[in-house]
């Protein structure tokens, strides 16, 4: 199995996530020992010492974003937890609001006991609705057990949780759209400079942690950050919460501890791709995430160039080759030209039309773009235009030179990363399966019968 | 002060400007479309984009000015970038310049020339949406025109307050619209927003398709509307290309009124009573000197006021607030001595309008008010008994609250009714006619300029108050 069990190690009941059972497996009790036995900074500090990165995709380290914030310079601080989970692929932090909403509320408190937070907030995806009414129904039993409010454990600590639903926009997990939507206005992201640690929520100093990197806190703090350390890999402490979606057998939320072969995770604990086919690529992180190929994530078993015959037109730079086999870890995907992302693992099967899955992808940005920023307003539409028509059978031979070179013009040069992450999806999807874009356009028809699905699999 | 190199300048920038701000403050010109001095930083449209030496590009609107930074305006890959942002923005633009009325001062067409130069690289049909779409009885939007650079919509969150504008939908869908409940409607600065359009996407319905700005020439001027006195410019044809043909009337017609930036008065701001100068000044005017209502030459007329003034011994003029300064001291000097001179107001609010805000719009609705009371008083006009002439200049006097059997000189530049009772009446020039000054109610001088000729038939009142003051002879 995929290593040690931070988050998950639990049986899933159907009353596994009420605040009873949380506090049988010894809930809360971190939280009580930040209260009770430590000061703000040793929270943060045991936080930084852990290494714990950010979960959201961007992997910044927790302990530097929460260390701009001075808990007790008078200021108001806002703490927000980013569950608004758009990215597609990515389920994970619904299966902790789902299973162990308390985990995350507990993870909240001793956050905002760290940073001197008042007052929190929730910003909840708004088409999740059983982990919605989870945490709605924590949140309750939380206060009814007076563990938000005034004077939490006789601290004097007092906290307050606001659960803000979303409105089923995917750039409102981009931090800054999030907060303009919580202060009520339209989900814009915003520009930096200011960073939010400095002007975010109410243009007051807010910190913004994914939920699943909120999850870690409480046992971090319950077995200190050495003990953390002890899982995972020294550039990349802990586990991580993968969720598995696509052409494999058993699709799912998984915890996987860093540095876990990702071949071996697909073949082994996800039980191989659907229907026994080979593997074509995996999206390793939410698709804004490059796509990586079969060779590239096995090259020990496939070799550099194994059997993906569009390597062939590869260019040079798109990666290193190297013959280790692809582990979960910041450093080994992006060596490989990707990145862990939002965890969020799609897997392609041999046979899928790549034109399609990119054309899928398109369709989604171009439909969440919110249309702020001129490249990413006018960008997403441009690529999901020719794409379309590619698939149409109206393609143009300039037109996959066009598309990188709309990918290129949104890299850097828009408000949020959206524009950008749509670009890495392009590029990474046109350097290693050109030829399939060539082929399409060259004959009007996909060489794979524009299949998404992974037909004739039981 | 942050010293900064802007190109190799050195550059001194204050603290806390953007790079954007002490690029243009020092004459380095970089493009912007989205940004505005008086609105907060949007930065969407990202045209702006500078490099600083050693650092990614990023746009110079919301970058701060650091000490030391060398900052390049037009480097390879600045002019790269502004390219392909040029591409991006005219993607779905209609490029139909043609026939749009913002063709010649159009902050999109001038860069495409000057940034981009090249056709659209792309094949695919463009995005639609709505044309002529109605924002207001006074603002029409063509949201395919539109690059939702977002200033209207800030300007009514931060200027003008109404919040009446937003962004619908999302990426190439978005469009702006005004809010539902027509507070766009009743936002009386709204026509602001078509001056702050870059691009010729908000239009005047009453101004679509009249005329093509090259043909256009703004002269200086103040709007009256209000004691506020905002500077304005009125646009007319240019005589150097004067209609012969069609409706010769349209060479002294005022094409449309807009903002002259004015720190100590408005701002770059006026409101829409200031766009409807036209709505004052084209009234039917009263060209036709009478003597009780009989037409005459404006000489006779003159002759026969100067006589009623010489044998009147306590002779009342009412003052118009909407005389310029120097109207104002003619009449001073002229007949000061010889007069008890009172001011009137000429115009009170309009039943609608509003009165009075924290903007612009103040509640005394003539434009000279101040240096009027400063030379008259600001005492209400009192007839004492034995008041034996009455000499009236300008409008919104009823003739009815004069005393009876009094003779009456009226001064008016428009057609009304009560001229035709006076003993005497005289026509005289309107603003757009003559130079001047007026005083506002900060004690703020702005000075205006003539627009169209005078009429030979009607005189400029500077002129009239010296004729009546000397002994009678021959006429002005």
């Amino acid at each position: 199995m995929s290593g040690g069990k931070l988050i998950t190690g639990f049986a899933v009941t159907a009353t596994s996530h009420t605040l009873g059972e949380y506090r049988a497996r010894g809930g809360y009790q971190a939280l009580e020992r930040a209260l009770l036995g430590m000061k703000p900074e040793e929270v943060t500090g045991e936080i930084t010492a852990s290494g714990l990165q950010g979960r959201g995709g961007a992997a910044f380290p927790v302990g530097r974003k929460w260390s701009v914030i001075r808990p007790d310079d008078g200021e108001t601080h806002y703490l927000c937890a980013n569950a608004d989970e758009g990215e597609p692929g990515t389920f994970k932090d619904r299966w902790v609001l789902e299973n162990a909403p308390h985990l995350l509320l507990e993870a909240m408190l001793i956050a905002s006991y760290a940073l001197g937070v008042r007052h929190s907030f929730v910003y909840i995806r708004g088409e999740f609705d059983l982990a919605y009414r989870r945490l709605a129904g924590a949140v309750e039993e939380a206060y009814g057990a007076g563990l938000f409010g005034k004077d939490i454990f006789g601290s004097g600590f007092s906290c307050d949780v606001f659960v803000v639903r979303g409105a089923g926009s995917y750039v409102c997990g981009e931090a800054s759209a999030l907060i303009t939507s919580i202060e009520g206005k339209k989900g814009y992201p915003r520009n930096r400079p200011p960073r939010l640690t400095v002007r975010g929520l109410y243009q007051k100093p807010t910190v913004i942690n994914n939920v699943e990197t909120l999850a870690n806190i409480p046992w971090i703090i319950a077995h200190g950050a050495q003990a953390y350390r002890t899982f995972g890999t020294t550039k990349s402490p802990g586990t991580r919460l993968v969720s598995v979606s696509g052409h494999v057998t058993r699709p799912g939320v998984y915890e996987v501890e860093h540095g876990y072969p990702v071949g071996r995770f697909i073949h082994e604990d996800c039980g191989g791709v659907l229907g026994g086919r080979a593997l074509k690529a995996v999206i390793p992180g939410g698709i804004s995430t490059k796509v990586l190929t079969a060779s590239e994530i096995e090259p020990h078993r496939l070799g550099h160039f194994g059997d993906c015959e569009d390597r062939r037109v590869l260019p040079q730079s798109a990666g290193i080759p190297h013959l280790e086999p692809l582990v979960f870890e910041g450093e080994s995907l992006q060596a490989a030209g990707s990145s862990l992302g939002s965890g969020g693992m799609i897997v392609i099967a041999e046979g899928t039309c790549m034109v399609r899955v990119l054309q899928v992808m398109l369709r989604f940005y171009h439909h969440e773009s919110c249309g702020q920023c001129t490249p990413c307003r006018e960008g997403m539409g441009w690529l999901h235009r020719i794409v379309d028509r590619i698939v149409s059978g109206r393609g143009r031979p300039e037109d996959v030179d066009r598309l990188y070179e709309i990918s290129r013009a949104n890299d850097g040069t828009t408000i949020c990363g959206l524009g950008d992450a749509a670009g890495y999806a392009t590029v990474g999807i046109l350097d290693k399966f050109r030829c399939e874009f060539e082929y399409f356009i060259a004959h009007g028809r996909s060489r794979y019968d524009g299949c998404l699905e992974c037909l004739g699999s039981s | 002060m942050p010293r900064i190199f802007i190109n190799g300048h050195p550059v001194e920038a204050e603290k806390g400007q953007t790079v954007l701000q002490a690029a243009l403050a020092h004459g380095f010109f970089i493009p912007y479309f989205c940004w505005h001095p008086a609105l907060s930083v949007s930065g969407n449209c990202r045209i702006c984009a500078v490099e600083v030496e050693g650092e990614d590009l990023d746009i110079a609107c919301n970058m701060p000015v650091r000490e030391g930074m060398r900052v390049l305006t037009d480097s390879e890959a600045v002019q790269a970038w502004r390219k392909r942002m040029m591409q991006f923005i005219t993607l779905n633009h209609p490029v139909d310049c043609g026939i749009c009325d913002k063709a010649g001062e159009c902050t999109l067409q001038d860069y495409h020339y000057e940034y981009n130069g090249e056709p659209s690289v792309s094949r695919e049909p463009k995005v639609h949406a709505t044309k002529f779409f109605r924002l207001s009885a006074r603002v029409l939007i063509d949201n395919e025109r539109c690059i939702l650079c977002s200033r209207c919509v800030r300007f009514t969150h931060e200027v003008s307050r109404s919040r009446a504008l937003g962004i619908q939908n999302r990426a190439d869908s978005s469009l702006v619209r005004a809010s539902e409940d027509g507070r766009f409607e009743d936002d009386p600065y709204s026509d602001n927003v078509i001056d702050l359009c870059p691009v010729g996407a908000l239009f005047s319905p009453s101004l679509l398709y009249r005329h093509r700005v090259w043909y256009l020439q703004a002269t200086p001027s103040v709007c009256p509307g209000c004691a506020r006195g905002c500077t304005v410019r009125i646009w007319h044809r240019r005589p150097d290309w004067a209609l012969h043909a069609l409706d010769g009337r349209q060479n002294e017609a005022i094409a449309r009124v807009t903002p002259r930036e004015n720190p100590a008065v408005n701002g770059p701001w006026i409101c829409n009573k200031g766009r409807d100068l036209a709505r004052i000044f084209e009234r039917p005017r009263a060209t036709q000197a009478m003597l009780k209502g009989e037409p005459v030459a404006l000489g006779t007329a003159v002759d026969a006021a100067r006589r009623l003034l010489e044998g009147a011994r306590r002779p009342v003029a009412l003052v118009s607030n909407w005389g310029s300064n120097e109207e104002l001291e003619a009449f001073q000097r002229a007949l000061g001595g010889r007069v008890r001179a009172f001011v009137k107001e000429d115009f009170s609010p309009a039943p609608g309008e509003p009165v009075e805000d924290d903007l612009l719009i103040r509640a005394d609705k003539n434009p000279n008010t101040a240096a009027a009371r400063a030379l008259f008083g600001d005492a209400p006009p009192a007839f004492e008994d034995g008041t034996d002439l009455l000499l009236v200049w300008g409008e919104g006097l009823d003739f009815s609250r004069l005393p009876t059997r009094v003779p009456i000189i009226c001064l008016n530049a428009y057609l009304q009714p009560e001229n035709g009772h006076a003993d005497v009446f005289l026509p005289v020039s309107v603003q757009t006619e003559r130079a001047g000054h007026y005083t506002n109610f900060q004690g703020v001088v702005s000075a205006f300029e003539p627009c169209f000729a005078k009429r030979d038939s009607v005189a400029h009142a500077e002129s009239l108050f010296a004729a009546l003051a000397s002994p009678p002879g021959p006429s002005p």
